[in-house]
């Protein structure tokens, strides 16, 4: 009963004509960055952080959410249509998608896969919306010990999870933490690593960091290939997909969802995994695997609601914990800290209508999505003809004024273009950069909790083994540490590393 | 004689230089630390969890190194064949000659000549088509962030915008 009141709470804020507006926005430029290669809802997400402040933080919030899960939903159009992946979690989604639209039957693998998003995002939703208030009544007696051990397992899993060198990762990772502590000391008010620069007495900013090394990095990485683009060319029709369809999509679908949820809410997860495991399982249940990579509807099915079911997973550590646990997530806590606002156990309760608000706006935003997805598909193919050496300018164009408008300050589009140029020479040397934000946005927390917890415990190291949570988390990222060096675990880990580079 | 053992240390191997980039770091990072005073670990000061990053960078690229020196890595080069790795750096040149006219000229002195600059040397915009976007864009954004947003860009010392 509870949750239905919060529920009704929750569509009077999202129902709201600027939140309306502000989802609508969010959806729009999601799907728009999803369906363009070459930008990603982290690059949107970082461009548009400026914007929040304009107006309430459910505003921001709310349209912030909806890049992200978009972007879920666009990035399947390019995958299908294209054969590239409009952002890395549709990479799975070239591979049965694209084959479905050589064949003709670009209409039912685009329908699907809208369905399926839709289908995921809504369960999705649910689950967060029963979850995340019993999660948030446990997580309220955390103290700074099973906070630190969180992050250090969310950083731990991240760099496990990222491809190549883990040892690159943890390096990136530990970069991220300095980083992160640039400024003033929050207990001791000593400058630190500022260099006698006044404006880094506040730290580097998360825009120019985050807008550098994937916006910037990013259309560097572009430049140096000719970007071709392959359209099928045909009329897409019969967007609803047949009883045969619907037939063979069901399992996957649901299995996906579950898979990708569970996925989603884990520290260092995320949709990109989430959908390759879901082909992986798909592939493994079938009983004619031979069809995946032929143009196999499971193989869509699968993937797409798998990723739609881990974005709104991923809310989940973010709202109740304030751990984010991935990238994207982080830049929303950023968009939290930035209207002063801290998520975790507390807001709930403190601040309904932001959370329910959030959750009641995904619903609408999920709506929206099937609308601009199945109706205005033909936009969107256009859109996909627009050419890269015309749309790259416009990118480093908006990234440029949004760093400024961040904090008016010039100064911040200096730290953007050389965080751009060390994020460009980072992808080329194997480096990726995702370890590195989250660090830099965990760095902060991790360094304040580790403190306050040796204060705490006068200095007692067994502090953070003798509490349960903690030490569950401590283990964990210890077999995560050593697993790469076991051959067996080293392969399994190649197998799931994240593509980054998508 | 197995492979492993025929690897000889090379000193283009990028695997190689990117440990000894990570290592000079966690050098810095460790030295910033002492600076900032350690305190105690029932008090930790400024530079507690500097230091111990710092240790972790180290120990981390260090590992970096002894595996770019047993098992080999690829060279600079290698990472740039078959690319135009000319794009990035005119692209780079491009951004750094914005950041240094930003301040002394102004948003839409240094911003237009970007563009037409970003149009014209990766992929050729044709110029028809590349004058008009690099003056309407950067106008328009002018236009929205100062007139709708009220946020003033930097007007540089012509005070044009």
């Amino acid at each position: 009963m509870d949750t239905l009141v919060n529920v009704a709470h929750g569509l009077g804020v999202a129902l709201q004509p600027v939140n309306l507006i502000y989802c609508f926005i969010g959806v729009f430029i999601g799907t728009l960055v999803g369906v363009l290669p070459g930008i990603g809802p982290i690059s949107a997400m970082s461009l548009l952080l400026p914007i929040t402040l304009s107006g309430t933080p459910e505003s921001g919030i709310i349209m912030m959410a909806g890049i992200y899960y978009g972007s879920m939903y666009g990035g399947s159009t390019t995958s299908i249509l294209v054969n590239i992946p409009g952002e890395a979690a549709s990479v799975v989604t070239c591979i049965d998608g694209h084959q479905m639209a050589k064949q003709g039957r670009a209409g039912p693998a685009l329908g699907i896969s809208a369905f399926g998003s839709f289908f995921a995002g809504t369960f999705a939703l649910i689950a967060l919306m029963l979850v995340a208030p019993k999660l948030a009544s446990v997580a309220i007696a955390f103290g700074p010990a099973e906070y630190f051990s969180l992050m250090v397992l969310g950083l731990v899993v991240l760099t496990f999870l990222t491809q190549g060198s883990m040892a690159k990762a943890l390096l990136m990772a530990c970069i991220g933490v300095v980083l992160g502590v640039v400024g003033l000391d929050s207990i001791t008010a000593q400058p630190r690593l500022t260099f006698g620069r006044i404006e880094l007495i506040d730290g580097i900013g998360l825009v120019p960091v985050v807008m550098g090394l994937f916006g910037v990095a990013e259309v560097l990485l572009n430049t140096e290939q000719v970007i071709k683009r392959d359209v099928i060319n045909t009329k897409i029709t019969h967007l609803l997909p047949s009883r045969e369809d619907w037939k063979a999509s069901a399992g996957p679908m649901s299995r996906g969802t579950v898979l990708g949820f569970f996925l989603g809410t884990l520290p260092g997860g995320g949709a990109v995994i989430s959908s390759f495991a879901s082909y992986a399982l798909e592939k493994r249940l079938s009983k004619t695997p031979e069809r995946f990579g032929h143009g196999a509807i499971e193989g869509v099915a699968g993937p797409e609601a798998a990723n739609n079911a881990a974005a709104g997973g991923a809310f989940i550590p973010l709202m109740t914990l304030g751990i984010p646990p991935n990238v994207v997530m982080a830049l929303l806590l950023g968009a939290f800290v930035i209207h002063g606002l801290q998520p975790g156990p507390l807001m709930i309760t403190q601040n309904p209508g932001l959370f329910w608000g959030i959750v009641a706006s995904m619903y609408i935003g999920n709506l929206m999505l099937l609308v601009l997805n199945l109706p205005m598909i033909g936009m969107w193919v256009q859109l996909l003809k627009l050419p890269y050496n015309i749309l790259f300018p416009l990118i480093i164009l908006f990234t440029i004024i949004g760093v400024y408008c961040s904090s008016n300050n010039v100064f911040d589009v200096y730290v953007m273009i050389a965080f751009g140029v060390i994020g460009y020479f980072m992808r080329k040397l194997g480096y990726e950069p995702a370890p590195l934000v989250l660090a830099f946005v965990l760095g902060p927390m991790l360094e304040n909790n580790l403190r306050k917890s040796l204060i705490l415990s006068q200095g007692d190291l067994m502090t953070f083994v003798q509490r349960p949570i903690s030490a569950i988390c401590l283990a964990f990222a210890f077999v995560l540490l050593v697993a790469p060096l076991l051959p067996a675990l080293r392969k399994k880990r190649e197998l799931v590393a994240l593509d980054e580079e998508v | 004689m197995n492979d492993q053992s025929n690897v000889k240390i090379r000193l283009n191997n990028s695997e190689l230089w990117g440990g000894l980039i990570g290592l000079a770091l966690g050098g810095f990072v460790i030295w910033s630390g002492l600076k900032l005073k350690l305190g105690t670990i029932n008090d930790p000061g400024s530079g507690f969890v500097l230091f111990y990053t710092g240790i972790l960078m180290c120990l981390f690229a260090t590992s970096i190194i002894i595996a770019a020196m047993t098992e080999g890595g690829p060279t600079f080069g290698s990472r740039w064949v078959n690319t135009r790795w000319t794009k990035p750096l005119l692209v780079i040149v491009c951004l750094v000659a914005f950041s240094f006219a930003l301040n002394p000229l102004g948003f839409l002195l240094s911003a237009i000549p970007l563009m037409l600059l970003l149009l014209r040397v990766v992929d050729p915009v044709r110029w028809s088509l590349a004058i008009p976007i690099a003056l309407l864009v950067p106008l328009g954004m002018w236009w929205i962030l100062k007139r709708l947003l009220l946020i003033q860009l930097p007007s540089g010392i012509f005070e044009i915008g």
